[in-house]
């Protein structure tokens, strides 16, 4: 089974993401999973959120088993202060992430303040979601169809010629 | 595990590219990348050492509306295949929905694409997978080489795994076989997603009034 959040699901955490970057004074936040997934996400349009997620998701990961190989088990955010913007990343829970970007002018400490109760929050409607799923698979909200796609999917285009 | 967001009306599916160091994993992306048409395709971004060689993962994310009414973005990463990085080929497997496991057919390196596929199969199940379950397409690459085993004694080695798996042979810098693997891996993603996300109590009437 896919994960999927409807749109009462995304429209709850919106609303918290919304919460987060007005009293942290971040520009952007987003939810991914550590596969990549951006599951919402706000204030981060201009950039790219897929790209963020697949970036912060590895990030992530990648500073847990750091952690982990110095004997930390405790391991839950990461932050890297660059010298215009900073980007907090911390544990919604064992699958997902929650990702805030911030201007120097905000503190990371603020962002701290706010990014667990946030993450809570989230975390709470996540598990909503998944009790659903499970209890609901008989009755699904929709059934999936395939797009007749004549020849590929995805075909070269025409007007590129490779230099080889 | 591929996700659904019924609020932007959005698939998310993973598609990762797996295979011995040098084999020809980060050409097929480069190649997409260039040839695909432009509305299909988001940036190419390769974490690489100096010498061109994947340091972390390459990711390139394709879109298409290949589900009616949902944008299906289809996350496409390759990783690298030096033997030393096999925790990032880890983390880059989580969550993976499709797998094309590049070969190279040149005949001394028959031994290390042996040991990238079981390394693969390792991998799937330490994260709880497995290539029973999760859909997956073989690419023999570069053909054009003299010194290469046959096609057939490439399958021997690497679908044998009962029934046989879908296989393309490629030239990946000339843009040979390149779609072809990418269209096959995308059919198989999005059946297998649609055969997961059909409840089998539903019957073909009740299917097509759901639709409508
Ligand atoms: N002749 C020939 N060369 C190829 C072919 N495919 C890839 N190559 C070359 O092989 C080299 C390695 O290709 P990459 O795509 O970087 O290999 P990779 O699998 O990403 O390697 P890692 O990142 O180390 O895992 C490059 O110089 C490619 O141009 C092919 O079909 N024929
Ligand atoms: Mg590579």
């Amino acid at each position: 089974m896919a994960f999927a959040l409807g749109k009462n699901d995304v429209n709850k955490i919106n609303r918290v993401l919304r919460e987060l970057l007005d009293q942290s004074e971040s520009t952007g936040c987003l939810v991914c999973d550590h596969s990549g997934y951006v599951l919402a996400q706000q204030g981060v349009d201009t950039q790219d959120p897929l790209l963020i997620s697949a970036l912060g998701a590895g990030v992530f990961t990648a500073s847990r088993e750091l952690a982990r190989i110095l004997g930390e088990d405790k391991f839950s955010a990461v932050f890297h202060q660059g010298e215009k913007k900073s980007i907090f990343i911390c544990a919604v829970n064992q699958d997902v992430l929650l990702v805030v970007i911030f201007t120097n002018e905000a503190s990371v400490g603020l962002v701290r303040l706010y990014a667990g109760p946030a993450a809570d929050a989230i975390r709470g409607t996540l598990e909503e979601v998944r009790t659903r799923i499970d209890t609901m698979q008989e009755a699904p909200e929709y059934t999936f169809v395939l797009n007749d796609s004549k020849g590929g999917l995805f075909s070269k285009n025409t007007d590129a010629t490779k230099g080889q | 595990m591929s996700f659904v967001n019924y609020a932007t009306r959005e698939i998310q599916l993973k598609i990762v590219y797996y295979g011995c160091g040098l084999c020809g994993k980060t050409t097929n992306l480069q190649v997409i990348h260039e040839m695909v048409s432009p509305d299909a395709k988001g940036d190419l971004t390769s974490l690489a050492t100096s010498q061109d060689r994947t340091l972390f993962f390459d990711f390139m994310p394709l879109v298409a509306e290949a589900i009616k009414g949902f944008q299906t973005r289809f996350q496409m990463y390759t990783v690298p295949g030096q033997v030393m990085y096999n925790m990032t080929r880890r983390l880059v497997l989580r969550g993976v929905d499709g797998i094309v496991f590049v070969a190279d057919s040149q005949w001394d390196k028959m031994a290390e694409n042996v040991e990238s596929f079981n390394n693969l199969l390792e991998n799937l199940q330490l994260q709880g997978d497995s290539l029973d379950t999760i859909p997956y397409v073989i690419q023999h690459n570069k053909r054009d080489l003299t010194n290469i085993a046959p096609v057939n004694y490439l399958e021997f080695l690497l679908n044998n795994r009962g029934k046989r798996r879908p296989s393309t042979t490629s030239i990946a810098p000339q843009g040979k076989g390149v779609f072809e693997t990418l269209n096959m891996i995308c059919r198989l993603v999005l059946n297998n997603f649609i055969r997961e996300n059909t409840p089998k109590s539903v019957n073909k009437e009740e299917k097509d009034l759901v639709l409508m």
